[in-house]
This record gives structure tokens, C-alpha cells and sequence, in this order.
């Protein structure tokens, strides 16, 4: 076992209490003192604090660092214009993904790729052999800069006095922005691994790390660890390398359009051309087109057996990574993400709605299951050896108004 | 850390305390700091029996589920259901929190006074 890897923010993180786990090679905050309950909590009304220094950042450069992107990548990257970023999958020829990442293109000339820590070297012995073709290069940067996600309602108003601006980037989602922060020079997008409509993803100096984590938490920021991280992605039904990406249960591939977000990150766009996985990833598109207008025809079967899908329990219980989902008392998938997820109840609907003080749980999750499951369907999961009823929702979250995510809560029929 | 001098322990981290006839079982402060925020209890039924060392329900953190381990060998004479809905609060109030009462000890597990439990906790 090589010796694990430490951010820049490692002595903060002990100094705060957090207890230190071992995440793909870097000695992480899994959580701080208050639990995991709270800091998913407190991102949800007010504004968690990511230390996720750990990612992967890859710079790409060269006259030919678009027309390899747009081979490797599933995205238009030709769309991307300066100061915006974009969800991207990198394909297999299969249509499986090697990786998920994000693309931000902070300068005219050269584009930074944040893929998951785990990956990294895989993706770099993945992309080596296909860069050799190109006029560009690939330059792992991770640990020459921090980085830091500022993710929840009270995230933007704390950018905004630590700037000094109006505003902290063009409104909506995946704009970049670069700001002097108290003399501070930071790059900052509005992207983020938590849901929240409003949420920040800032990459920081090194020198300037400690003044980064210490204001933001002055500011009103709290930290949150790994945990939190993960309950708030599942919460919101982001997918995670490993769990609802990469091989199932039975070490079969995933097909990308598995993935209902699919859609947004996958290009067929004439000026992207050919990529790596372009036939597999259009066939899989179809099938998601037919299941979408509920036809579940052999052939889209056959392409996509099985997707990606929220999953809540409906007895008491909770759900685990790889438990088994059945239907009528045949295994038809698993479990690929779940545990107990608090929310805050909520008052009023739409730019209305108000968080209440009030908090409950639910035992929820995403599951990879046939695809000819319906919304609102009702299955089993096998809970260490005893099967549990279950639905699928179409979704655990709603957060279309900004500023507060409002849990969809489901109704047993 | 808290320790109760007038409890006794186990070294899978459970407290015991006799009260009107029963064995009362409980988690330590060590072991619900250890679990972290605990989201969900599965208890016994009253009537089931339980075994020294074996386990009698568990409890569910966010990120992990753990067994609760008997430190005595009887039937189960009450459950606190409280839990059942309240998880928390063997967070909040472990040693109030008292997880199951046991009657009819046939068997018990070598348990540790305060002081020897706080020095085993040390050596954790």
C-alpha cells in the first residue's frame, strides 16, 4: 500500500476534528464533529464547505486540444465558449465510461479536465496513446492549485462579499468566472456535486489555501466531508464512478445512456464528428428515446437491459450499495447507492417554498434495474436477507427554484 | 468521552446495568462517537432469545451498518421502541438510552468496571 496523499487543507481538516479516511489514495474528511446528518443538512439551508483538492485536473494545450477533446470526450466541446464549463463522459468504444468529468474553459487557449481522484492515472494511461495522435498535451496540475466547493443557498452572497461584486458569475449554471477575492486572484464556477441549484466550485493557489478555507468559513461556510458529499449526490441523483458508472454487480459494463442524464453530456452533433464510442453511445440513445415514450421493444431492451433509476424504500429500513432489487420474486438489478438521507421539511411551492425548521429521514437511493420498470413501480430489496418493499420515484429532489432544494417525497399509491 | 462510574461494560462497547430484576444493555458514548450519526435500529422482539457475544439487532449509520453484540445470554423482556423512530437520540443520550432488557441470565460476558473500561477504550 503506497502512502496515502494529503491536500493542502490536511492539518486544517484535523485541527477542525474530522475524522481522515482513505479515498481513492488521499487521506480525506469523511466528516467533521457535527455528523454527517448536519453538514448535509447545513448545505442544504446555508452553505457546506468541500475541500475536493483531491480531483483530478488535467490541462490541455496545443493547437489540436479541441479536436482531441471532441475525440475522447462525449461532449460538444466545440460549444464551449470562454468561461463556461460542461458535464462530459469519457467513453469506451463500448459505450461504457472509462470516467465522468467536467470541462471548464477558463482561457481562449487551453481547457482544464476535473476528473474523479481515483481515476486519474487510469484516464491519463487511457488518453496517452490517443494524445500521441494529436498536436496537443495533457499536464496533470492536481496539487498545483486547492480546490474548494462552496455549494448552498447562502454560497453565492458569501462569494459575492469575499469579491466584492454584484455578481459572482453569469446566473445560471456551468459559468466561469475569474475574481480577485481580497487580492486574491480565484477561478470560479458555478457547478457543483451536491444539487443545490446555487453552488460554487472555486480552484485557489496553493499559497492562498488557508486564507481561501478560513474566510469562506468567517463568511458562514461550514465544512462537510465525504459523507455528506455522498448523501447529497445521491440525494440528487448524481452518479458516481463506481457505484453507477464503470462495471455492475455482475462486472458487465454500464452502458452510458444507463444514465438519464446521459442526454446532456452526449453529442451527436455534426460538427463534434466521430469520438470513441459514438456507434455504441447512438444505439443506447435510441433505446433511451423508446423507453422514454414507454416502449420497451426487444431490441431497445437488449441495447440497455437495465438503468439507472432512484429507488426509495417503503419499510423501515435502509438500503446499501449492492443489495439485490426484485420483481415478483426475480432479481432484476441492485442497488447501487442508498442509506438514510435527512431533509428539511418545507412549507409553499414553487419561488415560494420555505424551509421549516423540522427534519425527517428516508431510507432512499439510486438502483441500476431493467429498464421496463415504470415510474411508480414497485419492487423488492433484499435487505440482508429480507425482502423489503420498494418504489421508484421519478426523482428525490426537485431544485428548478433556486435558492432551496425541496425533497419530492413519495406517496405510496 | 463520557464514562458512568455505576455502569458496567463490554468490550464490543456495550453498557449493562441491573435494574429491577433485569440486565439493561445499552451503547457506550465511546461507541456511538465511533458509529456516528445512527439513522436507523433494528431491535429484537420481546420473547426472542439472545446469546452472550452473539447479536441481537444493529444499528445503521449513514454510512455503515453494525451489529449489536449481547454481553449476556437471556430473553428479551422489553424493547425501547422509542428508537425505533429516534435513532438519534443513542447519539444524543447514550447511557439514557438503553436499547433492550434482558431477563432469565443464564450467561454473562466478561464485563469491565469504569476505570477498566475507560483504560481499554484508551487502548482502542
Amino acid at each position: 500500500m503506497s502512502e496515502l496523499k494529503r491536500t493542502l487543507l490536511y492539518d486544517a481538516h484535523v485541527a477542525a476534528g474530522a475524522t481522515m479516511v482513505d479515498f481513492g489514495g488521499w487521506e480525506m474528511p469523511i466528516q467533521y464533529p457535527e455528523g454527517i446528518v448536519a453538514e448535509h443538512l447545513y448545505t442544504r439551508s446555508a452553505c457546506g464547505l468541500f475541500d475536493v483538492s483531491h480531483m483530478g485536473r488535467l490541462l490541455i494545450e496545443g493547437p489540436d486540444r479541441t479536436a482531441f477533446l471532441q475525440h475522447v470526450l462525449s461532449s460538444n466541446v466545440q460549444n464551449l465558449e470562454v468561461n463556461q464549463a460542461q458535464y462530459c463522459i469519457i467513453p469506451a468504444e463500448d459505450g461504457s465510461a472509462v470516467d465522468d468529468a467536467y470541462l471548464y474553459r477558463f482561457e481562449e487557449d487551453r481547457f482544464l479536465l476535473v476528473v474523479n481522484a481515483s481515476n486519474t492515472d487510469k484516464d491519463l494511461a487511457w488518453f496517452a496513446p490517443i494524445v500521441k495522435n494529436y498536436d496537443c498535451t495533457i499536464k496533470n496540475i492536481t496539487g498545483e492549485t486547492i480546490s474548494i466547493a462552496v455549494q448552498g443557498p447562502k454560497s453565492e452572497e458569501i462569494l459575492k462579499t469575499l469579491a466584492g461584486v454584484d455578481e459572482v458569475t453569469k446566473p445560471a449554471r456551468n459559468n466561469l468566472s475569474t475574481l480577485m477575492m481580497e487580492g486574491h486572484e480565484v477561478l470560479v464556477s458555478r457547478t457543483g456535486y451536491t444539487a443545490e441549484p446555487i453552488g460554487y466550485e472555486l480552484f485557489i493557489k496553493n499559497e492562498d489555501a488557508f486564507w481561501a478555507w478560513n474566510r469562506l468559513i468567517e463568511l458562514g461556510g461550514k465544512p462537510a466531508g465525504l459523507g455528506a458529499r455522498d448523501t447529497l449526490r445521491m440525494e440528487g441523483m448524481l452518479p458516481l464512478y463506481g457505484d453507477e458508472m464503470g462495471v455492475d454487480e455482475d462486472g458487465k459494463p454500464m452502458p452510458i445512456f444507463a444514465l438519464a442524464l446521459a442526454k446532456f453530456a452526449v453529442s451527436f452533433d455534426e460538427a463534434k464528428g466521430d469520438f470513441v464510442g459514438r456507434e455504441a453511445l447512438l444505439r443506447q440513445s435510441k433505446a433511451q428515446a423508446c423507453f422514454k415514450a414507454k416502449d420497451y421493444n426487444p431490441d431497445a431492451m437488449a441495447t440497455l437491459p437495465k438503468r439507472v433509476r432512484p429507488i426509495v424504500l417503503l419499510d423501515r429500513g435502509v438500503m446499501r450499495h449492492g443489495m439485490g432489487v426484485y420483481r415478483n420474486g426475480e432479481q432484476i438489478g441492485w442497488v447501487t447507492s442508498g442509506t438514510m438521507i435527512p431533509y428539511f421539511k418545507t412549507e409553499g411551492e414553487g419561488a415560494d417554498v420555505k424551509l421549516l425548521p423540522e427534519t425527517g429521514k428516508r431510507a432512499i437511493g439510486i438502483c441500476y434495474i431493467s429498464s421496463d420498470v415504470p415510474v411508480n413501480g414497485e419492487v423488492e430489496v433484499d435487505v440482508r436477507g429480507k425482502r423489503l418493499k420498494a418504489a421508484i420515484p421519478s426523482k428525490h429532489i426537485s431544485n428548478n427554484v433556486p435558492p432551496y432544494v425541496v425533497p419530492v417525497i413519495y406517496k405510496q399509491k | 468521552m463520557t464514562i458512568k462510574p455505576e455502569l458496567q461494560y463490554s468490550k464490543d462497547h456495550e453498557w449493562v446495568k441491573e435494574e429491577d430484576g433485569l440486565t439493561v444493555i445499552g451503547i457506550s458514548d465511546f461507541a456511538q462517537d465511533a458509529l456516528g450519526d445512527l439513522v436507523f435500529v433494528n431491535l429484537p422482539e420481546v420473547g426472542d432469545a439472545v446469546t452472550a457475544g452473539e447479536a441481537f439487532g444493529d444499528v445503521e449509520s449513514v454510512k455503515a451498518v453494525s451489529d449489536l453484540l449481547s454481553p449476556v445470554s437471556g430473553t428479551v423482556a422489553e424493547i425501547n421502541e422509542e428508537l425505533l423512530d429516534a435513532p438519534e437520540k443513542l447519539n444524543e443520550d447514550p447511557y439514557g438510552a438503553w436499547i433492550i432488557k434482558v431477563s432469565d441470565v443464564t450467561a454473562t460476558e466478561e464485563l469491565l468496571d469504569a476505570a477498566a473500561y475507560e483504560a481499554f477504550c484508551s487502548e482502542a
